[in-house]
């Protein structure tokens, strides 16, 4: 069980909101924003322990959010979704400090695996 | 391209449209060749030809040149030789007949000591006689009885007082023998009156003399008098005594000489005329040339067939009609060689610019269609992944809900959507890996362990499907610089092909040789189907696919035609139905990013 407060950022809504409705059926903490100002205000509201962080949002890039997120909290583990096929992105998000990546269309098998991976890692901390 | 100009565009048509069909194009070279070969020899043949008539005429004037100048100096030579002749015998008989020798003379005793000299001088002095200033014979030493002849009246009698001299044709008169006679008047000096040596010279002597001097050059030398009645004994063309067969012959072309008349005192004046005359007499050309001999009533004509050089020109003409026609010969055979030669040249050009040009269009068809896909499977990525967690989200629900009607067939019903985003989640992906653009990552890797590598991970597939797969590897072969995960994927993508082609029983070898120092080549055969040409035609193009629907996508090959691409080789396929398929790879061994 994900002990973590979860934060979803994609600027696909009904991607967002559904994805978010599915954690929450699975006892975990989760909020949805849908743009990277809004992730990074709740960021400071709700002080999450994952972050779920599209790649292509119209207002910031995933990578420019991921790096507000290490500034902010560099324990809070994120998760990059990579909506485009592009490995080459998820590696470079990788280097710059996320957890890991999952490729759009997101199995929610695979990413819960990588969040409880992920929640492992910070309750080590 | 530059403009042609119309007629030459009619003989050489321009070049193949870039779909041109093979019936039409044979046509269009056939034509170009024909053309071309036409050009040349017209531009070879017609100077050629010009050439050698304008030699042939040009030797042909100058040889005939030469022979007119040959017989005009013949001719002038025999003229001064006769001339000559009849001089030192008007001089003998001049120097004879003294002017106060008259009386003395007409002793006979005197006449006939005189007349034994002469014959001593000529043989063919025939008889001689004295003519008293009357006109009267006086006397006469010969062979006939002739006396008291009274000449007054006679022409010659009259041009021998006026003129001193007298040299008549040569005639049979009453004596039956040619001869001719030359007579002198003489003016004694004690009466003041003239009297007249009348010498007979046989016409042989005259024949003797014309036949010593006539030469081989001329054809025929003989005397005709202002009548054209021969004098002498022409030896082909007529007889003595009668009017000379070829003076009424047509004339074909005239020349005239002027002639140089060399006088006593050594000064020359132009006075006679040489006249050539062209004639053709029996077929034969023949070139007659008279001249006037000076104070006797002859005309010297010497006859020369054409040509002297005979030999020269016939032997000239061989050489010309030899060398004209090996150089035709040469000419016509070079030339059609070189037209087909360059007409082969075009063809092939026309067929490797055809190749080429469906080449770049096939990679410009790509590159588009790759940018394409790349948008659309972005833009359908989003709404898939919607599809995906809402399906997933009412999945969820039925986990934790109770049990209600329809709810296992809902279940699956729902699986089947998930398994469809799944196969369309496959299908965005790959496109999207097409139409990345990324660089090769070059490394130095083990070529033949990575093909092992590619085929174990097939190997169980095979295998069940009863497939073989064999090695054939070049031991040449041991590290290349190249991209391995490219390379995985091209050898993943034509094997999995060879296997789905083959369905079940057959096999598939790999090989691979080593070509020059810088490129290796693979081939993947398989003993399949083999592919219509059609087919054949459209393999690498993205989106076509002979597989069922739901089983291929239709981008393995294409993208794999862009792999190779990258890695800077090529890759051919030869197939043919009913007997399998082989793919040919061309890769560089060391690969400059």
């Amino acid at each position: 069980m994900i002990k973590s407060k979860v934060l979803i950022i994609d600027d696909e809504i009904e991607f967002a909101t559904t994805l978010c409705q599915r954690l929450k059926l699975r006892g975990m903490a989760a909020i949805d924003v849908h743009s990277g100002t809004e992730g990074l205000v709740s960021l400071v509201k709700m002080n999450p322990g994952i972050v779920i962080l599209d790649l292509k949002m119209p207002d910031m890039s995933g990578l420019d959010v991921l790096a507000k997120v290490k500034q902010h909290d560099p324990s809070i583990e994120v998760i990059m979704l990579t909506g485009h096929g592009s490995a080459e992105a998820g590696a470079e998000a990788k280097e710059k400090g996320a957890f890991d990546y999952i490729m759009k269309p997101v199995d929610l098998v695979k990413l819960v695996d990588k969040m409880e991976l992920a929640d492992e890692k910070r309750s080590k901390a | 391209m530059t403009e042609r100009h119309h007629w030459l565009n009619k003989i050489l048509p321009s070049p193949l449209a870039e779909d041109g069909n093979a019936a039409d194009s044979e046509q269009v070279y056939t034509k170009f060749s024909r053309g071309l070969s036409v050009i040349l020899l017209v531009l070879v043949l017609v100077p050629l030809t010009v050439l050698s008539l304008l030699s042939h005429y040009q030797y042909k004037e100058l040889l005939e040149e030469e022979e007119m100048d040959q017989l005009v100096l013949n001719l002038e030579q025999a003229q001064s030789t006769i001339e000559a002749f009849i001089t030192e015998l008007q001089s003998i008989i001049k120097f004879v007949a003294r002017d106060d020798r008259y009386e003395e003379l007409l002793n006979p005793d005197e006449l006939e000591s005189l007349f034994v000299r002469l014959k001593d001088e000529y043989p063919g002095f025939a008889d001689i006689e004295i003519i008293d200033p009357e006109g009267t014979q006086k006397a006469y030493l010969g062979p006939y009885a002739l006396g008291g002849h009274n000449y007054s009246e006679q022409t010659w009698y009259k041009e021998v007082l006026l003129r001193g001299v007298h040299i008549s044709n040569i005639f049979s008169g009453f004596r039956n023998v040619p001869h001719f006679v030359i007579a002198v008047s003489r003016k004694d000096p004690r009466s003041q009156e003239y009297w007249v040596l009348r010498v007979t010279i046989e016409g042989k002597t005259l024949q003797n003399f014309i036949n010593t001097i006539s030469t081989s050059y001329a054809d025929d030398m003989f005397l005709v008098d202002a009548e054209g009645i021969t004098q002498t004994i022409p030896q082909k063309y007529g007889n003595i005594g009668e009017k000379c067969i070829l003076h009424d012959v047509e004339e074909k072309e005239v020349k005239f000489f002027d002639g140089d008349y060399h006088n006593q005192d050594g000064s020359t004046e132009k006075t006679q005329r040489i006249l050539i005359v062209k004639k053709t007499f029996k077929g034969m050309q023949i070139n007659h040339a008279a001249i006037d001999l000076v104070e006797t009533p002859w005309r010297l004509v010497l006859v020369k067939e054409q040509y002297l050089h005979a030999a020269t020109w016939v032997q000239f003409k061989v050489k010309l009609t030899t060398m004209f026609f090996s150089s035709v010969v040469v000419a016509v055979f070079v030339i059609l060689e070189i037209s087909s030669a360059i007409t082969n040249h075009i063809r092939e050009s026309d067929k490797k610019r055809q190749f080429l040009y469906r080449e770049v269009a096939n990679s410009n068809k790509l590159a588009s269609v790759g940018r394409l896909a790349a948008g659309v499977a972005h833009e359908i990525n989003n709404p898939l992944s919607i599809i995906n967690q809402k399906t997933g989200l009412v999945q969820d629900f039925m986990e934790f809900s109770e049990d209600f009607p329809h709810k296992e067939a809902m279940a699956e019903a729902l699986d089947g959507i998930q398994n469809s985003v799944e196969r369309c989640k496959t299908i965005t992906h790959r496109l999207l890996g097409f139409a990345r653009q990324t660089d090769a990552k070059t490394e130095e890797i083990d070529f033949h362990h990575t093909i092992r590598e590619v085929v174990d991970f097939l190997a169980k597939e095979a295998t069940y499907n009863q497939i073989q797969i064999e090695f054939d590897l070049s031991q040449d072969i041991k590290k290349i610089w190249c991209d391995r995960g490219l390379l995985q994927q091209i050898f993943l993508n034509i094997t999995n092909n060879a296997i789905d082609a083959i369905g079940r029983d057959g096999k598939i070898v790999l090989a691979s040789r080593k070509v020059g120092e810088d490129s290796i080549e693979v081939t993947i055969s398989d003993n399949g189907p083999g592919m219509s040409p059609d087919v054949k035609r459209k393999i690498f193009e993205p989106f076509f696919t002979t597989k069922e629907t739901g089983k291929g996508t239709g981008l393995g090959l294409s993208i794999t035609y862009g792999l190779v691409k990258k890695l800077g080789g090529s890759i051919h396929v030869t197939s043919e139905m009913g007997k399998g398929t082989t793919f040919v790879i061309s890769l560089p061994v060391k690969r400059s990013v």
